[in-house]
Formats: C-alpha cells, structure tokens, sequence
C-alpha cells in the first residue's frame, strides 16, 4: 500500500488561543478587564462573588459569566446580588469552559455599560488550566479546609494564574492549616503569586479584594 | 479529565488537513505530548483509540511521542491512499 504522510506541526489548542485572542480584543476595546476565578469545587468562588456583587455592584458595573457542568445554581445564587443577567454556561458533562463558550456569552454581555467581567469556572484544579479563555488573569482559589499542598499537587493551575485567594479564613482556628506553609508552597510554583485571605462568612480580608477590583477597572479606563 | 476535549481537538485538525471522503484512510495521527502539557499521554491515547476507529474515520492509531516542555500538537497524519506501492 501507498501510505502518505501529511505534515501538520498544529497546536492542539491554535483554534481555542485564536478564540481567546479575539476575546482579549473585544474587552480591550471595550477597557473591560476579565478575571478567570478557578478552584476545586467548593472552594467558594461562588460566594466570593456574592460579596463582590453585593459590596461593589453599586458602584462598578459587573458583569459574570458563569460555568457549570450541570445546573445553573451558581447564576441563580449570582442573580440575587445584581440587576443584570448572570450568563450561565452549562458545559453537559465538559470539565473547563473555552474560549468559544465565552466569546459567545460575550454577545449578550453589554461590554459598552461593563467594567469589569468575572468568570466563574468549572470547579476542577486540572482541565481549565490548560484553556486561555482571553481573560486578563486567572485567579485560583483554595480554601484552609484543603490542605496546605494544594499549589503543588496542582502545579500548572497555580503556574497559570497570577492570584491566588485563601477562602474560609474564619475556619482556620478548626482546622489543621498552616496558612505560611500554603503560602510558601504556592510560591515555591509561582513566585509572582499575589495573595488574597477572605472569608466570605466574617467578610475577614474582603477589603484588599475590593481595593484591588477597583484598582483593577480604574488601570483599564 | 480534559483529555476528551484534547481528542476532539486532534480529531478536528485531522478534518481541516485531510478531504471527508478520505478520513477513513487516515492510518495514523502522531502527536508530540510535552511533559509539562498538563495531558495524561495514556488518557489522551485511550480517548483518540475510541474517536479515530468510528466514523468518519475507521481504523486510524494515535502515536504519541513525549517531549520536554509544555507543548501540544498534531505533527503528521499518514494516509493510505489506497494504490499498491510503486
């Protein structure tokens, strides 16, 4: 048989970069800076965003863009804190959201009355790391109740992101977490990692988030 | 977990370099697998097996090669075109 080989040297993931290339584009056009929250499940970025809505959507426009796999429980949670609507993504079974996904969800987003797009990812440390979704940044999130090794049993999410936010603070005098070790694992991966210590319960740390959110937008006008 | 969406990826490339009629004689996908790619070689081997033996293609076999760094891609595909060899 008369086998021929095709030369292809094709990234895997040109389509989805290309994708997030444009979204980048869109929200520059626009000044609207997009932070890409990814965590475990249950690691709360849900309810870091229910603060954020409920202390900051008077004065910012926020806009979100919420990923599960199944349901839309978090846009509905979301929907409480702001007038405006929650676009949920429901993956059916696909553990990370792409940049298709948000360039879509960006059609119904008004990016001219938006200052500041959040998007909540699938709860998974591994699949949406590796999936540049045009965001500005990444912000991971990992709560005490995890354990300290968290960065460096999920190495590439921790790589990926250039913040990083310690939920459930409150719950640190009950648990068996050495917040320095976690940091120092953290940056043992990512050097640059700028942290975060919130807890959405106390509202404990809540105010360098908001300060550096509205630093944030106030860069990009 | 995301190595099924990987294979689609691959799956799809493999559709843009080669015409429909011809999938089903693609006989091989290689692929180059960086260390650092966040991919599970054996994960991604499993879910290509599965996609590349069912329409529209028919009894192609991934060939992954593992390299250094976080590259991802599709380097060759071989397709038998059907003719007795020269």
């Amino acid at each position: 048989m008369a086998v021929r080989t095709i030369e292809v040297r094709e990234r895997v993931m040109a389509k989805n970069d290309e994708l997030a290339a444009e979204v980048r584009r869109r929200l520059a056009a626009h000044r609207v800076p997009a932070l890409n929250l990814v965590s475990g499940p249950g690691a709360g970025k849900t309810a870091l965003l229910e603060r954020t809505l409920e202390a900051l959507g008077n004065d910012l426009q926020l806009a979100v863009v919420t990923g599960d796999v199944q349901t839309q429980n978090d846009a509905d949670r979301l929907s409480r804190y702001t007038d405006r609507l929650v676009q949920a993504v429901v993956t059916g079974g696909a553990c990370h959201l792409d940049a298709r996904q948000i360039h879509t969800s960006l059609d119904a987003v008004e990016l001219d009355h938006t200052d500041l797009l959040f998007i909540e990812n699938v709860g998974n440390l591994v699949c949406p790391a590796s999936w540049d979704l045009g965001e500005t940044a990444k912000v991971v999130l990992f709560a005490v109740t995890e354990g300290e090794d968290k960065p460096v049993k999920y190495p590439k999410m921790f790589r990926e992101a250039r913040y990083a936010v310690l939920t459930k603070v409150d719950l640190l005098p009950f648990v068996p977490f050495e917040r320095d070790k976690a940091v120092a694992m953290a940056r043992d991966v990512n050097p640059n990692l700028q942290f975060f210590f919130t807890s959405a319960v106390t509202q404990e740390g809540l105010d360098g988030w908001f300060t550096f959110l509205r630093e944030l937008v106030a860069k990009a006008q | 977990m995301h190595e099924m969406s990987i294979a689609v990826e691959v799956c799809s490339i493999a559709q843009r370099h080669v015409p429909r009629d011809e999938l089903e004689n693609i006989v091989e996908v290689g692929l180059e697998v960086g260390d650092g790619s966040g991919i599970e070689p054996d994960s991604l081997e499993f879910w290509l097996e599965s996609m590349l033996t069912h329409p529209p293609f028919k009894a192609a076999k991934p060939v992954i090669k593992r390299v250094p760094g976080d590259v991802l891609r599709v380097s060759y595909l071989e397709v038998d075109d059907g003719r007795p060899d020269d």
